[in-house]
Protein backbone atom coordinates (compact mmCIF):
# COMPACT_ATOMS: atom_id res chain seq x y z
CA UNK A 1 0.00 0.00 0.00
CA UNK A 2 3.07 2.26 0.86
CA UNK A 3 4.85 1.66 -2.24
CA UNK A 4 1.09 2.26 -4.17
CA UNK A 5 1.37 5.78 -2.66
CA UNK A 6 4.43 6.42 -3.24
CA UNK A 7 4.10 5.85 -6.57
CA UNK A 8 0.83 8.39 -7.16
CA UNK A 9 3.03 10.74 -5.14
CA UNK A 10 5.79 10.57 -7.76
CA UNK A 11 3.57 10.51 -10.57
CA UNK A 12 1.48 14.07 -9.24
CA UNK A 13 5.20 15.18 -8.69
CA UNK A 14 5.77 14.65 -12.02
CA UNK A 15 2.69 15.59 -13.57
CA UNK A 16 2.57 19.27 -11.37
CA UNK A 17 6.35 19.68 -13.24
CA UNK A 18 5.21 18.70 -16.75
CA UNK A 19 2.06 21.41 -16.45
CA UNK A 20 4.23 23.96 -14.71
CA UNK A 21 6.62 23.73 -17.80
CA UNK A 22 4.10 24.13 -20.41
CA UNK A 23 2.01 26.66 -18.82
CA UNK A 24 5.70 28.63 -18.96
CA UNK A 25 5.97 27.60 -22.82
CA UNK A 26 2.60 28.80 -23.29
CA UNK A 27 3.47 32.49 -21.50
CA UNK A 28 6.35 33.23 -23.71
CA UNK A 29 3.80 32.75 -26.44
CA UNK A 30 1.61 36.02 -24.74
CA UNK A 31 -0.07 36.82 -28.40
CA UNK A 32 -0.70 33.13 -29.52
CA UNK A 33 -2.47 32.64 -26.21
CA UNK A 34 -4.84 35.36 -26.68
CA UNK A 35 -5.80 34.58 -29.40
CA UNK A 36 -6.44 30.85 -29.10
CA UNK A 37 -8.12 32.35 -25.82
CA UNK A 38 -10.53 34.67 -27.84
CA UNK A 39 -10.74 31.73 -30.46
CA UNK A 40 -12.28 29.73 -27.95
CA UNK A 41 -14.42 31.57 -26.05
CA UNK A 42 -16.06 33.04 -29.33
CA UNK A 43 -16.32 29.39 -30.97
CA UNK A 44 -18.40 28.34 -27.51
CA UNK A 45 -20.68 31.67 -27.90
CA UNK A 46 -21.60 30.98 -31.39
CA UNK A 47 -22.29 27.19 -30.22
CA UNK A 48 -24.63 28.12 -27.64
CA UNK A 49 -26.03 31.60 -29.05
CA UNK A 50 -26.87 29.17 -32.64
CA UNK A 51 -28.72 26.73 -30.01
CA UNK A 52 -30.65 29.22 -28.36
CA UNK A 53 -32.06 31.00 -31.02
CA UNK A 54 -32.99 27.63 -32.47
CA UNK A 55 -34.34 25.51 -29.81
CA UNK A 56 -36.77 29.44 -29.45
CA UNK A 57 -38.01 28.86 -32.49
CA UNK A 58 -38.43 25.39 -32.86
CA UNK A 59 -39.53 24.83 -29.27
CA UNK A 60 -36.75 21.61 -29.01
CA UNK A 61 -35.94 18.69 -31.31
CA UNK A 62 -36.02 14.97 -31.39
CA UNK A 63 -38.22 14.56 -28.53
CA UNK A 64 -36.59 17.16 -26.33
CA UNK A 65 -36.90 20.43 -24.68
CA UNK A 66 -34.94 23.39 -25.45
CA UNK A 67 -33.00 23.42 -21.80
CA UNK A 68 -32.48 19.60 -22.46
CA UNK A 69 -30.78 19.88 -25.82
CA UNK A 70 -28.68 23.06 -24.41
CA UNK A 71 -27.83 20.68 -21.72
CA UNK A 72 -26.22 17.82 -24.06
CA UNK A 73 -24.08 20.92 -26.01
CA UNK A 74 -22.95 22.20 -22.84
CA UNK A 75 -22.06 18.37 -21.59
CA UNK A 76 -20.17 17.90 -25.28
CA UNK A 77 -18.52 21.35 -24.16
CA UNK A 78 -17.17 20.29 -20.96
CA UNK A 79 -16.20 16.46 -21.84
CA UNK A 80 -14.32 17.83 -24.59
CA UNK A 81 -12.88 20.54 -22.90
CA UNK A 82 -11.77 18.68 -20.20
CA UNK A 83 -10.22 16.12 -22.79
CA UNK A 84 -8.24 18.74 -24.64
CA UNK A 85 -6.35 20.12 -21.40
CA UNK A 86 -5.61 16.77 -19.90
CA UNK A 87 -4.34 15.06 -23.61
CA UNK A 88 -3.53 18.06 -25.08
CA UNK A 89 0.42 16.81 -25.87
CA UNK A 90 -0.84 14.13 -28.07
CA UNK A 91 -1.54 16.82 -30.65
CA UNK A 92 2.69 17.01 -30.45
CA UNK A 93 3.55 13.69 -29.91
CA UNK A 94 3.94 12.76 -34.04
CA UNK A 95 7.07 15.03 -33.73
CA UNK A 96 8.79 12.78 -31.01
CA UNK A 97 8.27 9.43 -33.49
CA UNK A 98 9.56 11.04 -36.44
CA UNK A 99 12.27 12.49 -34.51
CA UNK A 100 13.54 9.39 -33.12
CA UNK A 101 13.36 11.98 -29.70
CA UNK A 102 10.75 9.46 -28.34
CA UNK A 103 13.82 7.39 -27.49
CA UNK A 104 14.31 10.20 -24.74
CA UNK A 105 10.66 9.66 -22.69
CA UNK A 106 11.38 5.79 -23.08
CA UNK A 107 14.57 5.79 -21.30
CA UNK A 108 13.38 7.92 -18.06
CA UNK A 109 12.00 6.23 -15.27
CA UNK A 110 8.64 7.33 -15.71
CA UNK A 111 5.53 5.48 -17.96
CA UNK A 112 6.17 6.33 -21.30
CA UNK A 113 2.05 6.74 -21.94
CA UNK A 114 1.55 8.40 -18.29
CA UNK A 115 4.65 11.18 -20.32
CA UNK A 116 2.72 10.67 -23.52
CA UNK A 117 -0.52 11.77 -22.66
CA UNK A 118 -0.34 14.18 -19.69
CA UNK A 119 2.89 15.63 -20.93
CA UNK A 120 1.38 19.61 -21.40
CA UNK A 121 -1.66 20.69 -20.09
CA UNK A 122 -2.99 23.15 -21.99
CA UNK A 123 -4.02 26.67 -20.33
CA UNK A 124 -6.08 27.87 -22.18
CA UNK A 125 -8.50 25.20 -21.71
CA UNK A 126 -8.11 25.57 -18.10
CA UNK A 127 -9.11 28.97 -18.14
CA UNK A 128 -12.48 28.72 -20.17
CA UNK A 129 -13.23 25.31 -17.63
CA UNK A 130 -15.13 27.73 -15.08
CA UNK A 131 -17.52 29.49 -17.16
CA UNK A 132 -18.28 25.90 -18.86
CA UNK A 133 -18.40 24.06 -15.11
CA UNK A 134 -20.77 27.19 -14.86
CA UNK A 135 -23.24 27.42 -17.72
CA UNK A 136 -23.43 22.96 -16.89
CA UNK A 137 -24.56 23.95 -13.28
CA UNK A 138 -27.02 26.64 -14.61
CA UNK A 139 -28.56 24.79 -17.66
CA UNK A 140 -28.07 21.40 -15.25
CA UNK A 141 -30.47 23.47 -12.34
CA UNK A 142 -33.15 24.40 -14.77
CA UNK A 143 -33.97 20.48 -15.59
CA UNK A 144 -34.50 20.05 -11.83
CA UNK A 145 -32.53 16.82 -11.17
CA UNK A 146 -32.25 14.81 -8.34
CA UNK A 147 -29.18 14.04 -6.23
CA UNK A 148 -29.42 10.41 -7.33
CA UNK A 149 -29.35 11.67 -11.08
CA UNK A 150 -27.01 13.96 -10.12
CA UNK A 151 -24.44 11.53 -9.38
CA UNK A 152 -24.65 9.50 -11.88
CA UNK A 153 -24.38 12.24 -14.46
CA UNK A 154 -20.49 13.12 -12.65
CA UNK A 155 -19.87 9.41 -12.73
CA UNK A 156 -20.49 9.30 -15.98
CA UNK A 157 -18.60 12.45 -17.59
CA UNK A 158 -16.04 10.91 -15.46
CA UNK A 159 -16.54 7.78 -17.44
CA UNK A 160 -16.81 10.04 -20.79
CA UNK A 161 -13.00 10.97 -19.70
CA UNK A 162 -12.35 7.69 -19.87
CA UNK A 163 -13.49 7.03 -23.06
CA UNK A 164 -11.48 10.22 -24.26
CA UNK A 165 -8.27 8.97 -22.36
CA UNK A 166 -8.37 5.66 -24.48
CA UNK A 167 -9.28 6.92 -28.25
CA UNK A 168 -6.31 9.35 -27.48
CA UNK A 169 -4.11 6.37 -26.26
CA UNK A 170 -5.72 4.59 -29.75
CA UNK A 171 -3.75 7.90 -31.61
CA UNK A 172 -0.69 7.91 -29.82
CA UNK A 173 -0.88 3.77 -30.60
CA UNK A 174 -1.86 4.67 -34.19
CA UNK A 175 0.63 7.56 -34.30
CA UNK A 176 3.99 4.92 -33.26
CA UNK A 177 2.73 2.20 -36.46
CA UNK A 178 1.98 5.07 -38.75
CA UNK A 179 3.58 8.12 -37.83
CA UNK A 180 -0.27 9.87 -38.71
CA UNK A 181 -1.67 11.88 -35.83
CA UNK A 182 -2.89 15.43 -36.72
CA UNK A 183 -5.78 14.35 -38.68
CA UNK A 184 -6.26 10.85 -36.18
CA UNK A 185 -6.96 12.93 -33.88
CA UNK A 186 -8.96 15.66 -35.46
CA UNK A 187 -11.24 12.88 -37.11
CA UNK A 188 -11.52 11.90 -33.44
CA UNK A 189 -12.74 15.36 -32.65
CA UNK A 190 -14.85 16.01 -35.29
CA UNK A 191 -16.45 12.37 -34.21
CA UNK A 192 -16.89 13.51 -30.70
CA UNK A 193 -18.12 16.64 -31.68
CA UNK A 194 -21.04 14.59 -33.36
CA UNK A 195 -22.12 14.20 -29.93
CA UNK A 196 -23.21 17.88 -29.54
CA UNK A 197 -26.46 17.01 -30.08
CA UNK A 198 -28.36 14.13 -28.69
CA UNK A 199 -27.55 10.76 -30.86
CA UNK A 200 -31.09 10.59 -31.40
CA UNK A 201 -31.08 12.83 -33.92
CA UNK A 202 -29.09 10.22 -36.17
CA UNK A 203 -30.72 7.70 -38.08
CA UNK A 204 -29.77 3.91 -38.66
CA UNK A 205 -27.57 2.36 -39.38
CA UNK A 206 -25.21 5.94 -38.52
CA UNK A 207 -26.87 5.68 -34.13
CA UNK A 208 -25.81 2.08 -34.66
CA UNK A 209 -22.22 3.12 -35.39
CA UNK A 210 -21.92 5.88 -33.00
CA UNK A 211 -23.45 3.87 -30.18
CA UNK A 212 -21.16 0.86 -30.73
CA UNK A 213 -18.67 1.31 -32.75
CA UNK A 214 -17.49 4.89 -31.93
CA UNK A 215 -18.86 5.44 -28.53
CA UNK A 216 -19.61 9.20 -28.70
CA UNK A 217 -23.17 8.30 -27.11
CA UNK A 218 -21.91 6.72 -24.02
CA UNK A 219 -19.43 9.42 -24.08
CA UNK A 220 -21.17 12.27 -24.50
CA UNK A 221 -25.75 11.58 -24.82
CA UNK A 222 -25.39 8.91 -21.89
CA UNK A 223 -24.13 11.49 -19.31
CA UNK A 224 -26.50 14.06 -19.84
CA UNK A 225 -29.68 11.40 -20.00
CA UNK A 226 -28.27 10.56 -16.89
CA UNK A 227 -29.24 13.83 -15.57
CA UNK A 228 -32.61 14.10 -17.13
CA UNK A 229 -33.19 10.88 -16.08
CA UNK A 230 -33.55 8.77 -19.03
CA UNK A 231 -30.77 6.23 -17.80
CA UNK A 232 -31.66 2.64 -15.95
CA UNK A 233 -29.28 2.02 -13.44
CA UNK A 234 -27.98 -1.06 -15.80
CA UNK A 235 -27.35 1.65 -18.65
CA UNK A 236 -25.37 3.34 -16.23
CA UNK A 237 -23.28 -0.04 -15.13
CA UNK A 238 -22.74 -1.17 -18.72
CA UNK A 239 -21.48 2.32 -19.99
CA UNK A 240 -18.63 2.43 -16.97
CA UNK A 241 -17.84 -1.44 -17.86
CA UNK A 242 -17.56 -0.26 -21.06
CA UNK A 243 -15.48 2.66 -20.83
CA UNK A 244 -13.04 0.43 -18.44
CA UNK A 245 -12.85 -2.10 -21.14
CA UNK A 246 -11.85 0.43 -23.77
CA UNK A 247 -9.14 2.20 -21.69
CA UNK A 248 -7.83 -1.79 -20.70
CA UNK A 249 -7.85 -2.26 -24.76
CA UNK A 250 -6.30 0.41 -25.49
CA UNK A 251 -3.59 0.22 -23.00
CA UNK A 252 -2.93 -3.32 -24.78
CA UNK A 253 -3.12 -1.74 -28.26
CA UNK A 254 -0.15 0.79 -26.92
CA UNK A 255 1.79 -2.01 -25.64
CA UNK A 256 1.54 -3.74 -28.75
CA UNK A 257 2.71 -0.33 -31.02
CA UNK A 258 5.41 0.46 -28.60
CA UNK A 259 7.00 -2.28 -30.03
CA UNK A 260 6.68 -1.78 -33.46
CA UNK A 261 8.89 1.23 -32.66
CA UNK A 262 11.83 1.86 -34.62
CA UNK A 263 13.80 4.50 -33.49
CA UNK A 264 14.15 5.68 -36.82
CA UNK A 265 16.22 9.25 -37.19
CA UNK A 266 17.31 9.20 -33.48
CA UNK B 1 6.31 36.85 -80.89
CA UNK B 2 3.99 38.08 -77.32
CA UNK B 3 1.73 35.36 -78.26
CA UNK B 4 4.71 32.83 -78.01
CA UNK B 5 5.61 34.74 -74.35
CA UNK B 6 1.91 34.38 -73.38
CA UNK B 7 1.94 30.61 -74.40
CA UNK B 8 4.94 30.03 -72.30
CA UNK B 9 3.76 31.89 -69.17
CA UNK B 10 0.97 29.69 -70.14
CA UNK B 11 2.91 26.38 -69.34
CA UNK B 12 4.32 27.45 -66.56
CA UNK B 13 1.53 27.54 -64.59
CA UNK B 14 0.04 24.69 -66.19
CA UNK B 15 3.08 22.59 -64.94
CA UNK B 16 2.44 23.75 -61.36
CA UNK B 17 -1.17 22.85 -61.99
CA UNK B 18 0.22 19.40 -62.87
CA UNK B 19 2.37 19.23 -59.96
CA UNK B 20 -0.24 20.18 -57.47
CA UNK B 21 -2.06 17.62 -58.44
CA UNK B 22 0.72 15.02 -58.26
CA UNK B 23 1.22 16.51 -54.80
CA UNK B 24 -2.60 15.82 -53.39
CA UNK B 25 -1.99 12.34 -54.47
CA UNK B 26 1.23 11.99 -52.81
CA UNK B 27 -0.18 13.00 -49.63
CA UNK B 28 -3.94 10.99 -50.29
CA UNK B 29 -4.33 9.80 -46.48
CA UNK B 30 -4.02 13.60 -45.75
CA UNK B 31 -6.75 14.23 -48.55
CA UNK B 32 -8.82 11.46 -47.91
CA UNK B 33 -9.10 12.38 -44.01
CA UNK B 34 -9.60 16.40 -45.13
CA UNK B 35 -12.91 14.99 -47.53
CA UNK B 36 -13.88 12.38 -44.36
CA UNK B 37 -14.12 15.47 -42.16
CA UNK B 38 -16.15 17.47 -44.71
CA UNK B 39 -18.60 14.85 -44.99
CA UNK B 40 -18.65 14.08 -41.34
CA UNK B 41 -19.55 17.84 -40.89
CA UNK B 42 -22.24 18.43 -43.03
CA UNK B 43 -23.64 14.70 -41.89
CA UNK B 44 -24.82 16.49 -38.56
CA UNK B 45 -26.03 19.48 -40.56
CA UNK B 46 -28.40 17.01 -42.29
CA UNK B 47 -29.09 14.79 -39.46
CA UNK B 48 -29.78 17.90 -36.93
CA UNK B 49 -32.23 19.80 -39.38
CA UNK B 50 -33.78 16.20 -40.61
CA UNK B 51 -34.72 16.15 -37.03
CA UNK B 52 -35.94 19.61 -37.00
CA UNK B 53 -38.19 19.44 -39.50
CA UNK B 54 -39.33 15.86 -38.72
CA UNK B 55 -43.11 16.63 -39.52
CA UNK B 56 -42.37 17.93 -42.91
CA UNK B 57 -45.40 19.78 -43.63
CA UNK B 58 -43.67 22.99 -40.91
CA UNK B 59 -41.17 25.67 -42.26
CA UNK B 60 -38.70 26.86 -39.56
CA UNK B 61 -36.46 29.92 -40.76
CA UNK B 62 -38.05 30.57 -44.53
CA UNK B 63 -37.14 26.95 -45.35
CA UNK B 64 -39.16 23.77 -46.28
CA UNK B 65 -37.99 20.79 -45.46
CA UNK B 66 -36.76 19.64 -49.18
CA UNK B 67 -34.67 23.24 -49.34
CA UNK B 68 -32.95 22.17 -45.58
CA UNK B 69 -32.03 19.16 -46.99
CA UNK B 70 -30.82 20.94 -50.28
CA UNK B 71 -28.86 23.42 -48.03
CA UNK B 72 -26.69 20.29 -46.44
CA UNK B 73 -25.92 19.01 -50.13
CA UNK B 74 -24.85 21.96 -51.38
CA UNK B 75 -22.62 22.70 -48.18
CA UNK B 76 -20.59 19.62 -49.84
CA UNK B 77 -20.55 20.98 -52.95
CA UNK B 78 -19.80 24.70 -52.15
CA UNK B 79 -17.11 23.96 -49.54
CA UNK B 80 -15.48 21.79 -51.92
CA UNK B 81 -15.37 24.46 -54.03
CA UNK B 82 -14.89 27.57 -51.73
CA UNK B 83 -12.81 26.39 -48.99
CA UNK B 84 -10.34 23.80 -50.29
CA UNK B 85 -7.05 25.54 -50.75
CA UNK B 86 -3.36 25.49 -50.54
CA UNK B 87 -2.70 29.31 -49.81
CA UNK B 88 -3.35 28.83 -45.75
CA UNK B 89 0.07 27.09 -46.95
CA UNK B 90 1.49 30.35 -46.82
CA UNK B 91 1.77 31.50 -43.41
CA UNK B 92 3.83 28.18 -42.81
CA UNK B 93 6.60 29.37 -45.53
CA UNK B 94 6.71 33.04 -44.08
CA UNK B 95 7.18 31.46 -40.41
CA UNK B 96 9.97 29.25 -40.99
CA UNK B 97 11.58 31.24 -44.24
CA UNK B 98 11.03 28.90 -47.03
CA UNK B 99 8.65 32.13 -48.84
CA UNK B 100 12.60 32.87 -49.74
CA UNK B 101 12.64 29.82 -52.34
CA UNK B 102 9.61 31.05 -54.01
CA UNK B 103 10.89 35.00 -54.29
CA UNK B 104 13.57 33.10 -56.04
CA UNK B 105 11.81 31.98 -58.87
CA UNK B 106 10.83 33.52 -62.14
CA UNK B 107 6.90 33.44 -61.17
CA UNK B 108 4.02 35.26 -59.85
CA UNK B 109 3.19 34.57 -56.13
CA UNK B 110 -0.03 35.16 -56.24
CA UNK B 111 -0.61 33.36 -59.61
CA UNK B 112 1.53 30.75 -58.31
CA UNK B 113 -1.12 30.51 -55.03
CA UNK B 114 -3.92 30.67 -57.59
CA UNK B 115 -2.29 27.78 -59.58
CA UNK B 116 -2.58 25.31 -56.57
CA UNK B 117 -6.02 26.80 -55.12
CA UNK B 118 -7.10 25.29 -58.54
CA UNK B 119 -5.77 22.28 -58.38
CA UNK B 120 -6.82 21.36 -54.91
CA UNK B 121 -10.36 22.42 -55.88
CA UNK B 122 -10.05 20.41 -59.20
CA UNK B 123 -10.16 17.68 -57.34
CA UNK B 124 -12.34 18.33 -54.16
CA UNK B 125 -15.17 19.21 -56.23
CA UNK B 126 -14.62 15.38 -58.27
CA UNK B 127 -14.93 14.04 -54.85
CA UNK B 128 -17.78 16.25 -54.08
CA UNK B 129 -19.74 14.69 -56.39
CA UNK B 130 -19.02 11.37 -55.87
CA UNK B 131 -19.96 11.72 -52.08
CA UNK B 132 -23.22 13.80 -52.79
CA UNK B 133 -23.53 10.77 -55.14
CA UNK B 134 -23.47 7.99 -52.51
CA UNK B 135 -24.95 9.87 -49.58
CA UNK B 136 -28.10 10.55 -51.71
CA UNK B 137 -28.39 6.67 -52.65
CA UNK B 138 -27.88 6.00 -48.74
CA UNK B 139 -29.86 8.72 -46.95
CA UNK B 140 -32.26 8.82 -50.05
CA UNK B 141 -33.28 12.53 -49.16
CA UNK B 142 -36.69 14.31 -50.41
CA UNK B 143 -34.58 17.52 -51.78
CA UNK B 144 -35.23 20.55 -53.54
CA UNK B 145 -33.26 20.90 -57.04
CA UNK B 146 -33.30 24.51 -58.98
CA UNK B 147 -34.57 24.75 -62.84
CA UNK B 148 -35.02 28.60 -62.81
CA UNK B 149 -31.60 28.98 -65.09
CA UNK B 150 -31.04 32.65 -64.14
CA UNK B 151 -30.66 31.16 -60.67
CA UNK B 152 -28.10 28.58 -61.54
CA UNK B 153 -26.35 31.56 -63.60
CA UNK B 154 -26.06 33.70 -60.70
CA UNK B 155 -25.24 30.53 -58.34
CA UNK B 156 -22.08 29.89 -60.51
CA UNK B 157 -21.07 33.29 -60.58
CA UNK B 158 -21.51 33.76 -56.55
CA UNK B 159 -19.07 31.02 -56.37
CA UNK B 160 -16.96 32.22 -58.55
CA UNK B 161 -16.84 35.79 -55.95
CA UNK B 162 -17.01 33.73 -53.17
CA UNK B 163 -13.57 32.34 -53.71
CA UNK B 164 -11.86 35.31 -54.41
CA UNK B 165 -12.70 36.54 -51.20
CA UNK B 166 -11.93 33.18 -49.29
CA UNK B 167 -8.37 33.28 -51.50
CA UNK B 168 -8.28 37.01 -50.18
CA UNK B 169 -8.88 36.41 -46.24
CA UNK B 170 -6.48 33.19 -46.38
CA UNK B 171 -3.79 35.50 -47.24
CA UNK B 172 -4.42 38.07 -45.26
CA UNK B 173 -4.13 35.96 -42.14
CA UNK B 174 -1.34 34.10 -43.99
CA UNK B 175 0.39 37.46 -43.87
CA UNK B 176 0.49 38.22 -40.27
CA UNK B 177 3.57 35.40 -39.69
CA UNK B 178 5.22 38.51 -41.55
CA UNK B 179 4.83 40.64 -38.22
CA UNK B 180 4.40 38.08 -35.94
CA UNK B 181 6.35 34.61 -36.88
CA UNK B 182 4.81 32.28 -33.65
CA UNK B 183 0.96 33.09 -34.71
CA UNK B 184 1.52 31.57 -37.99
CA UNK B 185 -1.57 28.96 -37.14
CA UNK B 186 -3.12 31.22 -34.44
CA UNK B 187 -4.79 33.84 -37.27
CA UNK B 188 -5.76 31.49 -39.20
CA UNK B 189 -7.49 29.60 -36.45
CA UNK B 190 -9.12 32.42 -35.23
CA UNK B 191 -10.49 33.61 -38.69
CA UNK B 192 -10.57 30.70 -40.76
CA UNK B 193 -11.61 28.05 -38.45
CA UNK B 194 -13.85 30.26 -36.03
CA UNK B 195 -15.71 33.70 -38.01
CA UNK B 196 -15.67 32.19 -41.69
CA UNK B 197 -16.73 28.71 -40.45
CA UNK B 198 -19.89 29.99 -38.60
CA UNK B 199 -20.54 33.37 -39.94
CA UNK B 200 -20.45 32.26 -43.45
CA UNK B 201 -23.38 29.84 -42.97
CA UNK B 202 -21.27 26.91 -42.99
CA UNK B 203 -22.07 25.77 -39.65
CA UNK B 204 -25.98 26.55 -40.07
CA UNK B 205 -28.23 29.14 -42.20
CA UNK B 206 -27.95 32.44 -41.01
CA UNK B 207 -31.54 32.95 -41.19
CA UNK B 208 -31.04 31.13 -37.52
CA UNK B 209 -29.76 34.57 -35.82
CA UNK B 210 -32.67 37.56 -35.39
CA UNK B 211 -33.10 39.63 -38.51
CA UNK B 212 -30.78 42.77 -36.64
CA UNK B 213 -27.90 40.13 -36.59
CA UNK B 214 -28.53 39.08 -40.42
CA UNK B 215 -28.15 42.62 -41.35
CA UNK B 216 -25.04 43.69 -39.64
CA UNK B 217 -23.56 40.11 -41.23
CA UNK B 218 -24.21 41.42 -44.27
CA UNK B 219 -21.70 44.40 -43.60
CA UNK B 220 -18.81 41.75 -43.76
CA UNK B 221 -17.47 39.46 -46.05
CA UNK B 222 -18.46 36.53 -44.29
CA UNK B 223 -22.12 35.28 -45.75
CA UNK B 224 -20.61 35.71 -49.53
CA UNK B 225 -18.62 33.00 -49.15
CA UNK B 226 -21.26 30.60 -48.44
CA UNK B 227 -25.02 31.60 -47.55
CA UNK B 228 -25.33 33.96 -50.22
CA UNK B 229 -24.40 31.36 -53.07
CA UNK B 230 -26.74 29.01 -51.58
CA UNK B 231 -29.87 30.88 -51.19
CA UNK B 232 -28.89 32.22 -54.98
CA UNK B 233 -29.42 28.52 -55.57
CA UNK B 234 -32.46 27.86 -53.86
CA UNK B 235 -33.72 31.10 -55.08
CA UNK B 236 -34.90 32.36 -51.65
CA UNK B 237 -34.58 35.28 -52.57
CA UNK B 238 -35.61 37.43 -55.45
CA UNK B 239 -33.41 37.91 -58.89
CA UNK B 240 -33.17 41.52 -57.53
CA UNK B 241 -31.92 40.71 -54.48
CA UNK B 242 -29.60 37.78 -55.56
CA UNK B 243 -28.04 40.33 -58.05
CA UNK B 244 -27.55 43.31 -55.12
CA UNK B 245 -25.94 40.54 -53.10
CA UNK B 246 -23.58 39.59 -56.10
CA UNK B 247 -22.58 43.13 -56.38
CA UNK B 248 -21.95 43.48 -52.68
CA UNK B 249 -19.84 40.43 -52.85
CA UNK B 250 -17.87 41.77 -55.70
CA UNK B 251 -16.71 44.71 -54.46
CA UNK B 252 -16.12 43.09 -50.81
CA UNK B 253 -13.76 40.39 -53.65
CA UNK B 254 -12.55 43.54 -54.75
CA UNK B 255 -11.50 45.26 -51.71
CA UNK B 256 -9.69 42.24 -50.44
CA UNK B 257 -7.86 41.89 -53.05
CA UNK B 258 -6.65 45.41 -53.16
CA UNK B 259 -5.59 44.98 -49.01
CA UNK B 260 -4.18 41.64 -49.57
CA UNK B 261 -1.59 43.29 -52.21
CA UNK B 262 -0.94 45.97 -50.30
CA UNK B 263 -0.25 43.88 -47.48
CA UNK B 264 1.93 41.78 -49.26
CA UNK B 265 3.98 44.93 -50.29
CA UNK B 266 3.95 46.19 -46.52
CA UNK B 267 5.48 42.62 -45.29
CA UNK B 268 7.51 41.96 -48.04
CA UNK B 269 9.75 44.89 -46.35
CA UNK B 270 9.59 43.74 -43.20
CA UNK B 271 10.30 39.78 -43.99
CA UNK B 272 13.31 38.53 -42.47
CA UNK B 273 13.75 35.01 -43.97
CA UNK B 274 13.94 33.63 -40.37
CA UNK B 275 14.95 30.05 -40.43
CA UNK B 276 17.25 30.42 -43.57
Amino acid sequence: MKQLVDKFKKYLRVYVKMTTNSFVIWLTRRSAFTIFLIGKIVRYSFYFGFLIFLVKNTNGFAGFSGNQILFFTATYVLIDTLAQFLFRSVYSFRQLVVSGDLDLVLVKPVSPLFRSLFGGADPVDLITLPAIIGVVIYIGSLLSPTILHTTFYILLVINGLVISAAFHIAVLSLGIITTEIDHTVMIYRDLVSIGRFPIDIYKEPFKSLLTFIVPVGVMVTIPAKALIGLVSPLGIISSLIFGLALLFFSIKFWHYALKKYTSASS
Amino acid sequence: MSLIVTRTKMNKYLKILEISLQQEFTYKLNFIMWRIRNIMQVLVFFFLWSSVFQNSNVNYFGYSKEKIIAYAFLLIFVRAIIMSSRSVDVAGIISNGELSNLLLKPINFFKYWITRDISSKFLNIIFSFVEITVLFLILKPEIFVQTNFVNIVLFVASLLIASLIFFSIAMLTSFVPFWIPEISWGAQFLVIVIFVEFLSGAFFPLDVFPTFIQNILKFTPFPYLVFVPIQTYLGNESIQLSLLSLTVGAMWALILLFITKKIWQKGLKVYEAIGR
